[in-house]
């Protein structure tokens, strides 16, 4: 009987003591556990602040000049504004005045065919007015700003699945842009920022969650077997380091991709 | 101090031009028939009272830069919730928390993938319904953002929480 109430005092006292404080550990297996489903994709600066702090990086070598043919895909159209934005975040960092004032431009172009350029254009006008003062503090806002505005705009407009689309191209661009700067000067150190593979597995899983209507034809295809090959890259070792080899090949993969999608 | 009430003076004169800007959207959206126009996002004053918080660590010599997503969501008092990012080494990251009722009182904490809790910094402020974390993530990884709302009010909250990096 003793035992019995002393079992649930220490209960009671545990729940009491339980809210207040949070445990040491949890246990990431326990089906009661409530994960928040919105997912908040790293951006690539946040990326790029930690690269840089090892030494300066050659961003510019990564600015890019590339055409864009549009078609009637609109989900090729939202990844290739998901790139975009990335690049304009690689501009940024290699401080390229035109080539961020280029891709504010293309952004107002592939809003529009995505019907949300209104709610995008004060962003990108914006983006070209400051980098043309060179006011990168803010060009690094607004470019964050447009990413959240278009994603916003398409939750709106019951456009869900462009949204993780819109998501896919801006991460695909930064990993395109972390692995090469990776693959001309590689470091151990360096190469932990591609340890990704939660990540990766989340997007993949958004990616297959999608309407087949939404990721019919070739290219997703490949947008598929990309997500599931740099999957079995992005495993780092006890240190955290990915191998020289693995980031020379998760930047052919993902250089593979992005041309893809840029020319089909 | 000074900045909180800078910005509520701003937001003062800001609500009066976003109802203004809203209602003259309504009536050209009737004229157009090329694109909705955007409906103005509502001013969230729990994400508000986070962005209060944030202030002071955006400015200054080594300031944080504010992401613009950020997560919410509702939950009961004694419950805890589980917001899965991935971090980068050599970064810090700062997360603030807000919840409506100005008694509630949170914990946030921050695992590692394994779900052991990692070394990391709270701020509290005044408003016990605002909390902050600040961590140095010691690899590159996915991390779990663990928030909780005492038993000290009865009802469930509304929550908030947005991050800075640097």
């Amino acid at each position: 009987m003793i035992k019995q109430c002393l079992i649930g005092v220490l209960i009671a006292g545990g729940l009491q003591t339980g809210y207040a404080q949070s445990p040491d550990r949890i246990n990431l297996s326990d089906p009661n556990l409530v994960i928040v489903d919105d997912s908040v994709i790293p951006i690539p600066l946040e990326i790029f602040a930690s690269l840089d702090k090892l030494g300066s990086q050659n961003w510019s070598a990564q600015v890019e000049k590339r055409d864009i043919v549009l078609d009637t895909n609109r989900s090729r159209t939202a990844m290739l504004f998901g790139l975009i934005v990335s690049d304009g975040f690689i501009a940024v960092q290699a401080e390229d005045k035109d080539g961020v004032k280029r891709m504010g431009r293309e952004v107002l172009r592939l809003a529009s065919v995505l019907g949300i350029s209104n709610s995008v254009e004060s962003h990108a006008n914006s983006i070209i007015t400051h980098a043309g003062h060179g006011e990168w503090d803010v060009v690094r806002k607004e470019l964050d700003r447009t990413r959240q505005t278009a994603i916003n705009q398409m939750k709106q407009q019951q456009d869900e699945e462009l949204v993780d689309l819109v998501s896919l191209g801006g991460w695909l661009g930064g990993t395109e842009a972390l692995a090469a700067v990776l693959k001309e000067n590689y470091t151990l150190e360096g190469s932990d920022l591609l340890n990704q593979i939660d990540l990766v597995r989340q997007l993949k899983s958004d990616f297959n969650s999608l309407p087949k209507r939404a990721r019919r034809g070739k290219l997703f295809s490949q947008v598929e077997k990309t997500l599931t090959h740099l999957e079995s890259l992005m495993i780092s070792d006890a240190s955290g380091s990915i191998s020289e080899g693995k980031v020379i090949e998760i930047s052919l993969s993902t250089r593979n991709l992005v041309n893809a999608i840029y020319e089909s | 101090m000074k900045a909180d009430f800078k910005m509520l003076f701003c937001l003062k004169r800001l609500i009066p031009s976003l109802l203004v800007a809203s209602a003259f959207l309504s009536v050209s959206a009737q004229d157009s028939k090329e694109e909705p126009l955007p409906v103005l996002e509502k001013i969230d004053p729990i994400k508000l009272a986070a962005q209060r918080a944030a202030l002071g660590d955006l400015t200054g010599e080594k300031p944080f830069i504010l992401r613009e997503s950020g997560w919410k969501g509702t939950i009961n008092p004694g419950e805890a919730r589980l917001v899965q990012i991935q971090l980068f080494r050599r970064n810090e990251y700062q997360f603030w928390l807000a919840m409506g009722d100005r008694k509630s009182e949170l914990n946030l904490n921050i695992y590692d993938g394994e779900g052991q809790k990692v070394e990391s910094e709270e701020i509290t402020y005044d408003e016990t319904n605002v909390v902050s974390n600040r961590v140095k993530p010691a690899l590159t990884g996915v991390y779990y953002v663990r928030i909780s709302l005492k038993t000290t009010i009865e009802d469930p909250q509304e929550w908030s929480m947005i991050y800075a990096y640097r």
